[in-house]
């Protein structure tokens, strides 16, 4: 480091020393702001998670791969074909996307309609490989009555409480559902209730039913097909890797397969931790504004107070940038200091405090449901360190910025006129 | 060898330019304008400081002792005119070239004492040195030597808070002159000071004026000093009316 750099640090350290009781002052805004921010983005992130985590648990899962035309079309002549689906088994094996998966799930899902003697209502009819299914979905875990479908069970059926409750129709009574099969003819099969569930999701409970794969693929005449296969990851941010992974490994198949993120396939899921998104980055604004403001005014009132001082500096022979660095690194150091100290005390509070999670259902006493999915009313905070990296980060671009004009205003002192200065 | 700014002569260790006088300046002029109101500061102003002088720029307030000194010292710029330090014309020097010629061939002392106050005493009077790359050991014994001289061992480490007055100037004179400058701009230096502490600091300003032959050039009302002075330049309304050489 040259001798100049090393004055004028030097110089900038010892002042926000001589001035403690500011700095701390204004130190403790930024330290506020920093914990603030910390605690809101962990929280944040780990609603976020437990909402993914939902969503992609009852829906498709973090990635799914379907038939391009699926997603509008709805119907089986879009299904994945048994050679497609071992393709599909062949990628998930690689490396690459094994280590970061956690369960996969076919799926086989058709619209139809649900019959007893009392009434015939529409219901989402999804078959499921009852094994693979209990280590992806909680939906098993939702159960009212009876139980959940078993690896030998056959013509049984998991059916949603309300559902249930309108067909009158209770744990072992028979309904008959019917669905377009994969010649295009209506076909019914008659199933018994295995159990009922209560998703929480009104949507759910009053229209979907679950029964095992093999069932679904003899009634309809498609052996061996699925129309989804859902693949649950450790970490939802794996999504993009393992998307592209998936990608490359079906590019022979192109026009029977299409893989799709979350996001595409929740698009009401995105919507919504977009939106709280948005809100937490004005939140952040906020706090931003907070600190810049703290960074502005304590540095702005050290340069008026030491007016004369500077005019000394530029007289002894320092240059007008030199007397602006040495404001500037002031701030920097400033917001360096109260960052990390910030960052520390926002990670200790959120891990001392809240590491079991943030409870509101104190706020909420029935189960709230947003987005297709259910929200948990108790938050777990999760630590990102690049994301606290990039709060860091961004303290100390704010700190940077909010120190250029104290900065500026030191080097457009006049000399002489900063010596006749009373400070 | 040569300086940074105009490649003049090292002699016995400091930068100066041979033969040339410490100050020269030709039809000097100062004027602000203010709201449609012309103050004519310093007016027409021509004189020549030899190398080694002791002056004084004496005059009531408001005759432009303190802007012409500003103007010798690089501070301020004339408005019309021209002023050589050491036979630089610093009327023409970008801001950098005038900051390193503040650096290497001027020192400034201030009534107000103007020392930085979050340094101590040696590191206030080191400063200069230290903005010119000089060797540590070589600053710390220049600086012990002129302490030493100029009473005030032993209060090295002191802040200026913990100094008096006094002592505060002394530092301003050593910060001043411990580069061994071409020139030592002092205005009204005393003014602060009681009658006693103003004359063992002027004694001790005399001394390193005969002793090192650094220039000074004081802007003062104080007639101990006037008294000591070899050569006294009055002014009034911004122009010289009497420049009385007592050599």
């Amino acid at each position: 480091m040259s001798t100049r750099r090393r004055i004028r640090l030097r110089l900038a350290l010892r002042n926000l020393r001589r001035q403690k009781r500011r700095s701390v002052l204004s130190g403790s805004a930024m330290v506020l702001a920093m914990a603030l921010l910390v605690f809101s983005r962990t929280i944040a992130e780990g609603g976020h998670e437990d909402w993914i985590d939902s969503g992609v648990r009852m829906g498709g899962g973090h990635v799914a791969v379907e038939a391009p035309e699926y997603r509008t079309r709805r119907t089986l002549e879009y299904r994945l074909s048994p050679e497609v689906r071992s393709a599909v088994r062949e990628a998930l094996a690689s490396p690459e996307v094994e280590t970061r998966l956690m369960a996969t799930a076919p799926r086989l899902l058709v619209q139809g309609l649900a019959s007893s003697s009392q009434a015939a209502l529409p219901a989402a009819i999804m078959a499921v490989d009852p094994e693979l299914e209990k280590d992806f979905s909680a939906l098993h875990e939702k159960l009212v009555e009876g139980r959940w479908l078993g690896p030998d069970d056959r013509l049984r059926a998991y059916v949603g409480v309300r559902l249930a409750s309108r067909l009158k129709l209770k744990e072992g009574s028979r309904f008959v559902l019917t669905a377009q099969d994969a010649n295009g003819d209506i076909s019914g099969q008659m199933v018994r209730v295995a159990g009922t569930f209560r998703s929480g999701i009104p949507e759910m409970d009053e229209g979907f039913i679950q029964i095992p794969l093999s069932t679904a693929q003899e009634w309809l005449g498609v052996p061996g097909a699925v129309t989804t296969e859902a693949l649950l990851l450790r970490n939802s941010r794996d999504v993009g890797p393992v998307r592209r992974e998936l990608a490359s490994a079906l590019e022979g198949w192109s026009d029977e397969a299409a893989v799709l993120g979350w996001r595409e396939s929740m698009p009401e899921l995105d919507a919504a931790v977009r939106m709280d998104d948005w809100a937490d980055y004005v939140f952040h604004l906020v706090l931003f504004v907070i600190a810049a403001t703290a960074i502005v005014n304590t540095i702005l009132m050290s340069v008026m107070y030491r007016t004369r001082e500077f005019g000394v500096l530029r007289a002894l022979g320092l240059e007008r940038g030199e007397v602006g660095r040495v404001v500037f690194i002031e701030g920097m150091i400033l917001t360096a200091i109260s960052g990390v100290v910030g960052m520390a005390l926002g990670a200790a509070i959120v891990w001392g405090f809240f590491r079991n999670g943030l409870d509101f259902s104190a706020m909420w006493d029935m189960e709230m449901e947003a987005a297709g999915i259910v929200i948990d009313p108790v938050i777990v905070p999760r630590f990102h360190w690049n994301q606290i990296l990039q709060s860091l980060f961004f303290i100390l671009a704010i700190g940077s910025l909010s120190s250029i004009y104290p900065a500026w205003r030191a080097t457009r002192i006049d000399v002489a006129e900063a010596m006749k200065f009373e400070g | 060898m040569s300086d940074g700014v105009n490649g003049n002569e090292v002699s016995t260790g400091r930068v100066r330019a041979l033969g040339v006088p410490a100050v020269r300046t030709e039809a000097l002029w100062k004027v602000y304008e203010h709201e449609g109101i012309r103050v004519e500061a310093v007016r027409e102003v021509s004189m020549t400081i030899e190398q080694g002088e002791f002056v004084v720029l004496a005059g009531p307030s408001g005759s432009g002792k303190t802007t012409l000194l500003n103007m010798l010292g690089g501070l301020t710029r004339p408005s019309d005119g021209q002023v050589w330090i050491d036979g630089t014309d610093i009327s023409a020097l970008s801001e950098r070239d005038l900051a390193r010629l503040r650096l290497e061939r001027l020192g400034f002392v201030f009534q107000a004492y103007n020392l930085l106050p979050v340094l101590t005493a040696l590191e206030n009077a080191e400063f200069t040195l230290l903005l010119r790359d000089v060797p540590p050991e070589e600053r710390r014994e220049r600086v012990e030597k002129l302490f030493e001289r100029i009473g005030m061992g032993g209060l090295e480490d002191r802040r200026p808070g913990k100094l008096s007055g006094g002592q505060q100037q002394r530092v301003a004179v050593a910060r001043a002159v411990v580069g061994e400058p071409a020139l030592v701009l002092a205005d009204e230096p005393t003014a602060n000071l009681d009658t006693a502490t103003s004359t063992a600091l002027i004694d001790l300003m005399a001394e390193l004026n005969r002793d090192l032959g650094t220039t000074f050039v004081f802007a003062t009302h104080d007639t101990r000093l006037m008294e000591r002075a070899r050569r006294v330049v009055r002014l009034v309304d911004g122009a010289i009316v009497d420049d009385d050489r007592r050599d």
